[in-house]
């Protein structure tokens, strides 16, 4: 090889050696982790992004850290997607999830067991007095895996309620809204009109949203179904439960309120609770601080439990849309995470999260503990969510809950919307697509 | 360079190699892998954050028995059959305008290709007012006329035309511009000689202006068949493949058993029928447009 090759050369070997060394930098730096050894503690916080949460969030951290300064917290709010799950989700697989998150959906907790993201709580001594001292009787059971463990601490819950405009069912005759499906339709034919007299109906008896957006079934269907079937199961053991007779009552309900034309086939761009274009619509208690900042002037408003068939006669199950606390195997810091999540569910941390954020914790003592009775006594609204808590049921914990959810979701517009199929053939299709997903 | 190469073959051999390693290295990350990673997906359940299990044909077989996914490739070649021709004739009329010495033609081509550049997610938002049912601009004219309102996006059988209306004027301008390239390109002493011989407007197009637009037709055919069958944005933001998956294209469905419900196994299956699908289709759409040609 001679000389003026061998110049040559030398670029092109300097710049594959940079190339393989940025390389080798990059996937070093890809690890994400710190390696310095350090022996100190600090955990990573996620709650939920909304501002209230994070307000409640950034107090509860300041007194953590004032209390506890050789383990201080970083907060950081969930990053911004379409839903907390898939953000979480891919945190999972690239090991970058943060030592606590608050904002657990327990419908993905399953998928994230499955991957192995999440810490075993009953793993922590004092995990059994915790459970005991805070939550009713046998609801943790609620949220045991198939593998056995629990994976998330409930933390909160918002019952949905129908939320109804008082002088609309007032005029209609009815000083509540009916609590039976045929009742309520009949309620509705009085509601349902044309105020302005322009030929066009602009007023109705219940808002549905109708969009096959998956989630959306959790505010008709399926809290039908739990008020209907006092708290049925969609699926226990892969087995799909929910081809009966409660799911094709509620089917008919809502098949039944389109075709007499008292829901609206409109989603609106405006919120028609507060403008007065229906009487009512399912909502959590989290709505009750909206509905109070826009109220027009005089306008009445109160809660309901949601209606049941005409054969029921107990107090209806209701969906909770809970959101948990859990503890991510990435931690390096398992035993001092366990001690700022029996913070974040202390009794004080539960009135600043009622104060704040006008959500709900899971304690079975929320109505008698004096801690709360004031809360309860300046907003009188948050009691009939407070008394529907105990009456409440999460999403299931199967993997592939929100694929059976959009099968659910497709056969519900089908039927109820277009009345393509009766309400038979829709659940039983719906049942059909859930077996094939979960084969 | 003939002397170069008679000097030093092996050299240049070489520094032709380095020349190529970047686009190989591109390919071979960027296409061979994840195709190859798709292939052996094919084969596996895998939900991302679990190691992938071994089913053999059961992907396969399950798309056999997938009714959603036949409806969602009829749905998609519905979309195409209303959305090439729609485009096509729509691209060549403005072009042929636009090829004509008006006043403001830079003003007007500008504008026509302004949606082109606009993002996908921003149009469909634009389009979903239009489309309101309630308070959409639509509506509003046709009230204005005295006719009913319609359902543009909540009918099974208005939606998948509506999106189609939609895309083709978000698309049209890209093929303005390639037909108007085409005009451009067809030697002016055609039309010259058939104004000698007394041809008319309808004649020169007909027998100069079309015939020597082929090649771009063509272009313009394969081109937004690719594009049609790829429909994925405008159901995504727009109808979420309702009103009952009438408007679920093929792209939306796999995308769906992909990232909605980590099935990246029956995904990659889905994507890979679907791609020889569309391969197929191209094919045979360019062995009848240089039949025709020809």
């Amino acid at each position: 090889m001679d000389r003026a090759k061998e110049k040559h050369r030398k670029p092109l070997r300097l710049a594959t050696s940079v190339l393989f060394a940025g390389v080798a930098i990059f996937a070093g730096g890809c690890g994400g982790r710190d390696t310095s050894g350090t022996q100190h503690p600090r955990l990573v916080y996620w709650p939920a992004a909304n501002p209230r949460e994070v307000e409640l969030a950034r107090k509860l951290v300041a007194e953590w850290n004032r209390l506890h300064p050789d383990v201080p917290v970083d907060m950081q709010p969930v990053p911004e997607s379409q839903s907390t799950e898939e953000v979480l989700l891919t945190a999972i697989a690239g090991r970058t999830t943060p030592d606590v998150c608050s904002n657990i959906w327990p419908g993905a907790v399953a998928q994230f067991a499955r991957a192995k993201g999440l810490v075993p709580l009953e793993s922590f001594a004092d995990f059994d007095s915790l459970v005991r001292a805070r939550l009713p009787h046998g609801l943790i059971e609620s949220y045991r895996q198939v593998d056995g463990h629990v994976y998330e601490i409930p933390w909160k819950i918002n019952p949905v309620l129908l939320e109804y405009n008082v002088t609309m069912f007032r005029e209609a005759g009815y000083e509540r809204p009916p609590a039976t499906y045929q009742e309520f339709l009949e309620a509705g034919k009085r509601i349902t009109k044309d105020r302005d007299g322009d030929g066009v109906i602009d007023q109705w008896l219940m808002l549905v949203d109708f969009r096959v957006k998956w989630w959306l079934r959790f505010f008709d269907f399926y809290a039908f179904y739990l008020a209907a079937s006092r708290g049925g199961l969609l699926v226990e053991d892969r087995q799909v439960l929910f081809e009966n007779r409660a799911a094709v009552e509620v089917f008919r309900f809502f098949q039944q309120g389109f075709a007499l034309g008292v829901f609206p086939r409109s989603t609106f761009q405006v919120d028609a609770f507060l403008l007065g274009k229906v009487a009512s619509h399912t909502t959590g208690p989290w709505n009750i601080e909206h509905v109070e900042r826009y109220k027009p002037p005089g306008f009445e408003y109160d809660y309901a439990p949601i209606p049941v068939p005409d054969s029921s006669c107990l107090p209806p199950v209701t969906y909770g849309d809970p959101k948990n606390i859990a503890i991510f195997t990435t931690t390096r810091w398992p035993k001092q995470a366990w001690e700022f999540v029996k913070f974040l569910v202390s009794r004080e941390a539960d009135l600043l999260l009622l104060e704040l954020c006008s959500q709900l914790p899971v304690r079975k003592d929320l109505m008698r503990d004096s801690l709360y009775a004031g809360y309860f006594m300046s907003h009188p609204k948050m009691i009939a969510f407070a008394e529907a808590a105990g009456r409440t049921q999460g999403p299931g914990s199967v993997p592939e809950l929100k694929e059976i959810f959009d099968a659910i979701s497709h056969e519900f517009e089908s039927c109820c919307f277009y009345a393509h199929k009766t309400p038979e053939q829709a659940v039983h299709a719906a049942a059909e697509r859930a077996r094939e997903i979960l084969r | 360079m003939r002397g170069l190469r008679k000097r030093n073959p092996r050299g240049q051999a070489r520094a032709a190699s380095w020349m190529i390693l970047p686009y190989a290295l591109h390919f071979l990350v960027f296409l061979a892998y994840p195709l190859a990673f798709t292939f052996v997906l094919v084969f596996h359940r895998w939900d991302v954050f679990t190691p992938m299990e071994w089913v053999g044909l059961a992907n396969i077989a399950r798309l056999v028995r997938d009714e959603w996914f036949l409806r969602a490739i009829w749905n998609t070649l519905v979309f195409v059959v209303i959305h090439i021709p729609l485009q096509l004739i729509l691209a060549l009329f403005f072009a042929l305008l636009l090829n004509e010495k008006i006043r403001g033609r830079t003003f007007f081509r500008a504008t026509y290709f302004l949606p082109v550049v606009v993002s996908g997610v921003v149009v469909s938002f634009v389009w979903l007012q239009i489309y309101s049912y309630e308070s959409g601009l639509l509506n509003q004219l046709l009230a204005l006329l005295g006719l009913p309102k319609l359902p543009w996006l909540t009918s099974r059988a208005l939606a998948m035309p509506s999106i189609a209306i939609m895309a083709t004027w978000k698309n049209v301008g890209l093929y303005i511009v390639l037909f108007l390239a085409g005009l451009q390109s067809i030697p002016s002493y055609l039309y010259e000689v058939a104004d000698l011989d007394g041809a008319s407007g309808w004649q020169k197009f007909r027998w100069i202006t079309f015939p020597m637009l082929n090649p771009t037709v063509v272009l313009v055919i394969v081109l937004s068949t690719i594009g049609g069958f790829s429909l994925f944005i405008e159901p995504y933001m727009m109808t979420d493949g309702g009103p009952e998956n009438s408007t679920l294209s093929a792209v939306l469905y796999i995308y769906r058993q992909a990232f909605d419900f980590y099935r990246m196994g029956y995904a990659a299956t889905l994507g890979f029928a679907f791609a020889l699908m569309v391969f197929a289709v191209v094919l045979i759409q360019r062995r009848v447009s240089e039949g025709e040609a020809a």
